[in-house]
Parts: C-alpha cells; sequence; structure tokens
C-alpha cells in the first residue's frame, strides 16, 4: 500500500518533470529545422550550432547575462540572507513593516519598475551598462531571496540557537556553525531564484541596459520582429545539454569520492 | 553543500576570468564608437564590417522591438545612441518633443539619391531631421488554399467562411487605421463620430480573429495557422517565400503606408560618425548589397537598375506606384491616442 | 538582548540599498501619477486627479476582475502541480534533492520567450498534438488548443511554477519528521496525518509560494499576448500599452499604484486568514 502511493508519488513527479522539459525538447528538435523561423519543419540541419560560433552579437550577450546573472545574484544572496537573519530579532510590528517593504519591488509592474529605475540613474549621469544592470538585478532578486529565507527562519524555531548559545557560543559562532548551516537549503533556493530571474528579465533590463551591454533575452526580443532565429534554439539547446552534463558529472565525481571515503574509512 | 558552493565559485571564477580577456582585448587602442540603437537584424553584416573597416571605426549595434519602447527609453533620459531608426509617425513625435538632432547635409551628399516619394514626407517635410531607410504598405495576405476568390476589400476580413482564421496587427493604430479607412474615414482621425462607427464595425470583426500578433504574424502564416489577415508588405515577401500559397494584395479602399528612417538623437556624442553612416548606406552600390540581403524595399533610386532581376520582380518589395498613391501615412493623432487606446482596450475586453 | 544588537545591524545594508534604488523610484511613481499627459505624450508638470478618476470607469473594473480570477487560478494549479513534485524532492536523498532542484530550475534559464514558442509550436493547430491525434485518426479538425483561456492559464502555470516549488520544499525539507510517525502511531491515516500534520506544518512554504505566485501572474501580459493570441485584456497588458503605445505615462503609473495597492490588500488579508486559521487549530 505504502510503496503504491509512493509510486504514485514518484510517477506523478516524473510527469511533472515531462511538463516542464516538453517545450525544451521542442526547441531542441527544431535547433535543428532548416528554416530560418519557427513555422514548419522544413528538413535537418547543423548549419545553426556553425553559425552560432560566429555571430559576435550573440556570444557577447551570453557572456553579458551570464557576468550580470552571477554576480547580481550572489549580492543578492548575500544581502536577503542578512537582512532575514536580522529582521527574525525584529519586534513583530519593525518585522512586518520590513516585510511590507521587501514585498513592494515583487508586486510592483516591472515595467514602471525599470522606467522609474532608468529616470533615477540618467538623473544621477550614471552611464547605462553592465553596472546599472547590476544594480536594477540586484534590485529586484533580492526581496525573493529574502521572502524564501525569511520562510525558513519563521519554520525553524530558536531551540538550536538558543542551545548553541546556553554552550557558551558567541552569536557570530551560532551564526556560523548553527544558523546558517540550517537556513543553507533556503539559501540554495533563493540563489537559484535570483539567478533564474537575472538570466530572463528583459522588461527592467530593457530599460537600464546602455550601449554594448545587451543581454541575452534582450538580444533575443529584438529579434521577434524578423523572427527568432533557430540559432538562438541551438543556443538554448548547447546550455541546456552542458548544464545537464554539469550536473551529472559532478554527481559521477562525488559518488565516486563517497566511495573511496568509504573504503578508506 | 559543499559541492554546491565549489561549483559556484567555480563559475564566478570562470566568468570573471573571461570578462577580464574581453575587457582587456577591447581596450587596446583609442577608437571611434558609433553606438546604433535599431530594430534588429536591419544592416548586413558585411556592410556593417566593411564600414567600421574603411572609417576605422567600432560598431555598436542594439535593438528594440517597437517605436513605443525606443522612445520610452530616450525620453525617460537614456544617451549614448547616435543613430536611432524611428518609423513615420514616430518622427513626427519626437521632432515634437525635441528629441531629435538635425542632420548636416552637407556631411550626407548620397541624400539626394532617395526616390522623390521621399523627399518630402509628411512627417519631415524637408528630411530635415531624418531620411527613409525602408517601406511598406499593411495590405492584406492571404492563402489561395483557404480564401478562394481573391480579396479585394478590407470587408473581406469580415467574411464568416474566416471565422477563427484571421489574423491582424497588435497595434492599435494600424487595426482602428484599417477600420477607418475601410469606413471612407482618414487613418488619423481625431473625430469621435468617426472613431466610433468604425470601432463599432471592427467589434464585428472579433469573433473572426484567431490571433491579434506583430511579431510572429510570419510564422502564423506560413503554418497555416491564419488564412488571411492584414500583414506588411515587406512581411508579405519573406512569408511568400516560405508558403509559396500565400499571397498579397492592397485594397481597394486604400492602405496605410509606413517607413523606417534614419534619424540622430539629441545629444549624440558621435554625430558626425552617424551621418558618415547614412552616407555610406546610401550609397548605390552599398544599399543594393544591404537591401538584397535584409529583403526590405530599397528608396535609393540611384539603385535601382543595379538590382538583381529577382529583387525587382517582386510585387511585395517592388510595388506599384499606384498603390503608393492610394496609401495615406498615420500621422501623430496627440490626445486622441487616449481614444484609441480605450477602444483597443474595451475591444479586447469585450468577452 | 544586548548581544542580539550587531546581529539586528544585518539588515542595514540591504536597507540601504532598496532605499536608495527602490524607495526613491517609487516616489518618482508615485508624483507622476498625479501629473498630465501632454499632446505628445511628454510629462506636464501640472497636479490633477484625473488619473485616479479615470480608473473607475467599469471597463477597468471588470479588466481588473478577470485579472484576479485569472490570478487565483493560476495559483491554485501551481499548488496542485508544485506541491506533490516539491514533496517528492523532500523524500528524496540529500545529495539527489540538490539534483532534482536544478533539474527543475534548469528549464527557466532557457529564455522564456522562447519557451512559449515552443509551446506554441506544440499546441497549434498544425502543431505537434493535433498532428498526433490526427495522424492516429483520434480527430478529424484540429482541436483549438491555442489562443483561449485555458492556453494562458497552461502558460502561466508553466511560467510560475518554479516559484511555488522553491518555498514549498524550503518548508518540507526542514520539518519535523517525528510528528508526522507520532500520528502514524496514533493510528492517523496518510491522508488524514497529511491533512493535520504535513500540510499545517508547510504552511509557510505554502503561503509564500502562493503570494509570489499570485503576484506575479497579476502583472504578466507576455504569456496572455503569445499564447492567448493577444485577445484578451489583463491589467499587466493595460498598463503596459499606457507605455508602449497610448504613451499615458501618468495614467499607466495610477494604474500601478492602484494595483499595487490591491495586491499588498490582497497579501495582507491572505496572511490574515492564514494566520487565524492557524490559531483555530491551535485551540482546537
Amino acid at each position: 500500500m505504502k510503496t503504491l502511493r509512493g509510486n504514485a508519488l514518484s510517477g506523478y513527479s516524473w510527469l511533472m518533470l515531462v511538463f516542464l522539459y516538453l517545450p525544451i525538447l521542442i526547441l531542441v528538435l527544431y535547433s535543428f529545422n532548416d528554416s530560418r523561423i519557427n513555422a514548419t519543419w522544413t528538413g535537418f540541419t547543423w548549419k545553426w550550432y556553425v553559425s552560432l560560433f560566429e555571430n559576435r552579437q550573440v556570444m557577447q550577450a551570453l557572456m553579458n547575462s551570464l557576468t550580470i546573472g552571477v554576480i547580481s545574484s550572489v549580492i543578492a544572496t548575500v544581502l536577503g540572507t542578512a537582512a532575514a537573519l536580522a529582521v527574525k530579532h525584529y519586534s513583530l510590528r519593525w518585522s512586518n513593516i520590513f516585510n511590507g517593504l521587501m514585498y513592494l519591488p515583487i508586486v510592483i509592474p516591472e515595467i514602471m519598475m525599470g522606467l522609474a529605475m532608468l529616470v533615477l540613474f540618467s538623473q544621477m549621469q550614471m552611464e547605462l551598462g553592465k553596472v546599472t544592470l547590476i544594480l536594477a538585478h540586484v534590485t529586484f532578486s533580492m526581496p525573493f531571496v529574502m521572502v524564501i529565507i525569511s520562510g525558513r527562519l519563521a519554520d525553524m524555531g530558536k531551540d538550536l540557537e538558543e542551545a548553541s548559545q546556553d554552550l557558551g557560543a558567541t552569536p557570530w559562532e551560532t551564526l556560523r556553525y548553527v544558523t546558517l548551516p540550517l537556513i543553507m537549503p533556503g539559501i540554495i533556493a533563493g540563489f537559484l531564484m535570483a539567478f533564474t530571474l537575472s538570466l530572463d528579465d528583459f522588461i527592467i533590463s530593457f530599460f537600464v541596459a546602455g550601449p554594448n551591454s545587451t543581454t541575452l533575452p534582450l538580444y533575443i526580443y529584438g529579434l521577434v520582429k524578423r523572427g527568432v532565429s533557430p540559432e538562438v534554439n541551438a543556443l538554448s539547446t548547447l546550455l541546456i545539454v552542458s548544464t545537464v552534463l554539469l550536473v551529472v558529472v559532478a554527481e559521477i565525481f562525488r559518488r565516486k569520492d563517497s566511495k573511496n571515503n568509504q573504503s578508506i574509512l | 553543500m559543499k559541492r554546491f558552493k565549489s561549483l559556484m565559485i567555480g563559475a564566478l571564477t570562470a566568468v570573471l576570468a573571461v570578462t577580464a580577456v574581453g575587457c582587456s582585448s577591447s581596450s587596446e587602442q583609442e577608437q571611434q564608437v558609433l553606438n546604433i540603437y535599431s530594430w534588429a537584424d536591419n544592416f548586413d553584416q558585411d556592410v556593417i564590417k566593411d564600414f567600421e573597416q574603411k572609417f576605422n571605426v567600432k560598431v555598436n549595434y542594439d535593438v528594440y522591438g517597437s517605436n513605443e519602447e525606443m522612445l520610452a527609453k530616450i525620453q525617460a533620459g537614456a544617451s549614448g545612441y547616435d543613430l536611432i531608426q524611428p518609423s513615420d509617425y514616430m518622427v513626427g513625435t519626437m521632432i515634437q518633443l525635441g528629441l531629435l538632432e538635425e542632420l548636416n547635409k552637407a556631411n550626407i551628399p548620397n541624400m539626394g539619391n532617395i526616390v522623390s516619394t521621399f523627399k518630402t514626407p509628411p512627417f519631415d517635410k524637408e528630411n530635415k531631421y531624418s531620411l527613409v531607410y525602408t517601406w511598406g504598405i499593411t495590405g492584406i495576405a492571404y492563402n489561395k488554399k483557404y480564401v478562394k476568390e481573391t480579396p479585394t476589400s478590407w470587408n473581406d476580413l469580415w467574411n464568416e467562411a474566416y471565422k477563427g482564421r484571421v489574423i491582424m496587427l497588435n497595434d492599435p493604430r494600424e487595426v482602428m487605421g484599417m477600420a477607418l479607412i475601410k469606413n471612407g474615414f482618414s487613418n488619423s482621425t481625431t473625430k469621435t463620430e468617426e472613431l466610433e462607427k468604425s470601432f463599432a464595425d471592427l467589434k464585428k470583426v472579433v469573433p473572426n480573429v484567431v490571433a491579434f500578433d506583430t511579431d510572429n504574424i510570419k510564422q502564423k502564416m506560413i503554418a497555416e495557422e491564419a488564412w488571411i489577415g492584414t500583414v506588411w508588405s515587406g512581411d508579405a515577401a519573406f512569408i511568400h517565400a516560405q508558403n509559396p500559397d500565400v499571397e498579397y494584395v492592397i485594397p481597394k479602399e486604400g492602405a496605410t503606408i509606413w517607413a523606417d528612417t534614419m534619424a540622430i538623437p539629441k545629444g549624440a556624442k558621435n554625430k558626425e560618425m552617424a551621418e558618415k553612416f547614412i552616407n555610406y548606406l546610401m550609397d548605390p552600390e552599398v544599399s543594393v548589397k544591404n537591401y538584397e540581403s535584409i529583403g526590405y524595399s530599397n528608396p535609393n533610386e540611384k539603385a535601382y537598375p543595379l538590382h538583381s532581376e529577382e529583387y525587382r520582380s517582386n510585387k511585395m518589395v517592388f510595388l506599384d506606384t499606384a498603390d503608393i498613391a492610394r496609401a495615406e501615412w498615420l500621422v501623430d493623432v496627440g490626445e486622441t491616442l487616449q481614444q484609441y487606446d480605450r477602444y483597443w482596450t474595451e475591444m479586447k475586453s469585450g468577452r | 538582548m544586548l548581544n542580539k544588537k550587531p546581529v539586528k545591524l544585518l539588515a542595514l545594508p540591504a536597507l540601504l540599498w532598496m532605499g536608495a534604488l527602490f524607495v526613491l523610484p517609487m516616489l518618482m511613481i508615485a508624483i507622476l501619477s498625479f501629473l498630465k499627459r501632454g499632446t505628445y505624450g511628454q510629462v506636464v508638470y501640472e497636479f490633477t486627479l484625473n488619473n485616479y478618476i479615470r480608473i473607475f470607469d467599469p471597463l477597468y473594473g471588470q479588466i481588473f476582475w478577470d485579472t484576479l480570477v485569472v490570478a487565483v487560478l493560476t495559483t491554485l494549479f501551481s499548488i496542485l502541480c508544485g506541491y506533490p513534485l516539491a514533496y517528492y524532492i523532500s523524500r528524496l536523498e540529500k545529495s539527489s534533492q540538490q539534483i532534482w532542484l536544478l533539474l527543475v530550475m534548469i528549464p527557466f534559464w532557457i529564455n522564456f520567450l522562447v519557451r512559449s514558442y515552443a509551446w506554441v509550436i506544440i499546441l497549434r493547430s498544425q502543431g505537434v498534438i493535433n498532428t498526433f491525434l490526427q495522424s492516429l485518426g483520434i480527430i478529424s479538425e484540429p482541436l483549438p488548443l491555442l489562443y483561449n483561456s485555458g492556453s494562458v492559464l497552461l502558460g502561466m502555470v508553466y511560467t510560475l511554477m518554479p516559484f511555488m516549488v522553491l518555498p514549498i520544499y524550503v518548508s518540507l525539507e526542514q520539518m519535523d519528521r517525528r510528528k508526522l510517525e507520532a500520528a502514524y502511531d496514533l493510528g492517523a491515516t496518510p491522508w488524514k496525518a497529511f491533512w493535520h500534520v504535513t500540510l499545517p506544518m508547510t504552511k509557510t512554504g505554502v503561503v509564500t509560494g502562493s503570494i509570489l505566485v499570485f503576484v506575479s501572474s497579476i502583472g504578466m501580459f507576455v504569456v496572455p499576448d503569445v499564447m492567448g493570441g493577444a485577445k484578451s485584456a489583463l491589467i499587466g497588458n493595460v498598463i503596459q500599452n499606457q507605455f508602449l503605445s497610448a504613451r499615458d505615462w501618468p495614467f499607466g503609473s495610477a494604474l500601478s499604484i492602484v494595483l499595487m495597492l490591491l495586491s499588498m490588500l490582497l497579501i495582507l488579508l491572505y496572511f490574515r486568514a492564514t494566520k487565524a486559521s492557524e490559531t483555530k487549530e491551535g485551540s482546537a
């Protein structure tokens, strides 16, 4: 009975994974399509992969996106985690006010935020480019990090932290050796969310980007008018395949590692 | 967790290393820079490369997806661009808002090559601020397989036989303009009663519409999701090349003509280089190479004899002069735009 | 108490950051919503309440309502799709958990537009599903799978899935399993144990996830355009149009402010409702 339910659950989860990867499968397929636009299947070709590497613009855009994504999500995760830790110690009233403020950037329409930030940057005479992009990306992704980590902290309770303090640990030691490890899954989830948001943001980036700081979404949205080129599909395919490979390889190494360790023991 | 951390640190260092390499290689020498802000794929890559070599300049080419996006960005204070490509009515608006620099015609001797139709466009009567780069007419594209009788009038979109198969541009001015022309009015009217009548008419076509779409109208026509609809001539040429069953016609009531231009935004840092670029693009031989690669209509009269037979015989690229005469430009409607938007919103929420 | 002070200061960097880069722009938006639109779409610095009065047009009321319905449905379906998945992941071995989390997130590293177009290829009248069904002879005419409210909903749930899965997973991952075992020991059926033990203990995750999904779907406008054929007007589309076709920044700002206030109010009500049920359970 129990296994039947377990099977149903894992079946459902695999089904969800199929749902998530169904469009990905299609775009991988269409990266080998001979037609210039994704209208109909006209034949098999490698040519988009070849032309992808000759396309200076798209490679530059990819580089920009990855740089901005990694830097901004690291900053957002650090700031968001720190804030969530602090707010936990605030009185109910102050933590409510703080949380309310943090929800605002999530509820505001993106286009509004993008425009307002552009006006701000141009008032401050800042040159538009990667720096303004990173500033903006941290601003819209930090609240997401904070919300996730706050949730984790709220569920955690105070027992372990108090125990640690009772045993004579300083607040920083407690933070470092008790709290942080406990909320690590939350931090990882927050980082993943921030990175994903940054990588896929178009509207806010559109406004705060300057000459020569085109990100991948900006490049792709620019293409829609003439039809998104299969080069983009080819690029997406390479991204997916390389990330999945990376994950699998890392897992294989880890398994080997843990086996070796066991044999030594 | 350790693994995750080291993975992230690895990724971070890799990214930083690559950016560092990228930066150092680009800052080798002081080179002039031309920042273009335009539609995607609007130039032949080789034409830009040739220009870079000839004038020892680095061209940065950024893209936008609609006139209003570009306007919003320039209006909110984005500077740093030297050349932009607003469409017709947007040129008028930007002149009114004081966002464009006057062109220095002494730097653009090739300006005279442009066909006479575009020497006096209504949005910029003396080409003081802009020069037409490419142009077209919004007509009807239809698939012969499903639409047996050749359409002659906008009224054919209202035909109940095409229920759920009509496609329209996702653009209030274009679609309202079409309904206005169908009812015998100007496509840029500011009269409430004319708008009201055309809007009531437009509402009746909504059940026929499969989708409103500007960006993917080509895919929808090629994949035969849509049988008939309002399509730009340049797009129609593209669709026809991919699906020969799709034909293009300009209805008898008339239609809307549009153009993308070349213009220089206020405060451009490298105005002179932008003018050199405009002049370069207007060179007949360069323009032949450029337009045959991007597949749009060339306004350069001197270049016409140099074009290939294939390009010249394409009726969707080389439009009929009689059709051009019947076509009307969209002009800025000022405050009435709020009414257009209200009608548009009402039509879309109307079910 | 004293030694907790430095911890409290940890919020300072985030606070300063948001103050400079968010509160300031927000104030500008608030001011903008009381100004006038000029003839050519420029902003005229004259005070007016007209932008807010215009919102009372029943047309916009109806659009707000439609948007709300779509957002609620999206949230419900996201919970239905996301909760079991998060539950499954949290039951796996620690190392497999991370793999699954990455697997769930990776599709979202592919550009949103590219993914949406892939859905169009799957669902359109000559698309993957229709061709497949027709070749099997199950249907003779293609099914209208695209450009309706169903496809909009599908697109929204798909797009917002990670917003639901991640918070619920974070919550489930640290759940005290002993309580569940205790419930089983007391003879609770699995369903009862889930309903009375697991679900209440992961409420924070569900609440966080719902808010993220709900709020994001309220402002969504690309999905209705690409997968709905731009045939419906949701509030996100109307706001977008104020900037990208009507060129009416003040009205767009006013709509945004109202939308924000409404969302905050709903979040507050939602918090109250979930808190209330908590105290009831506590007393029971």
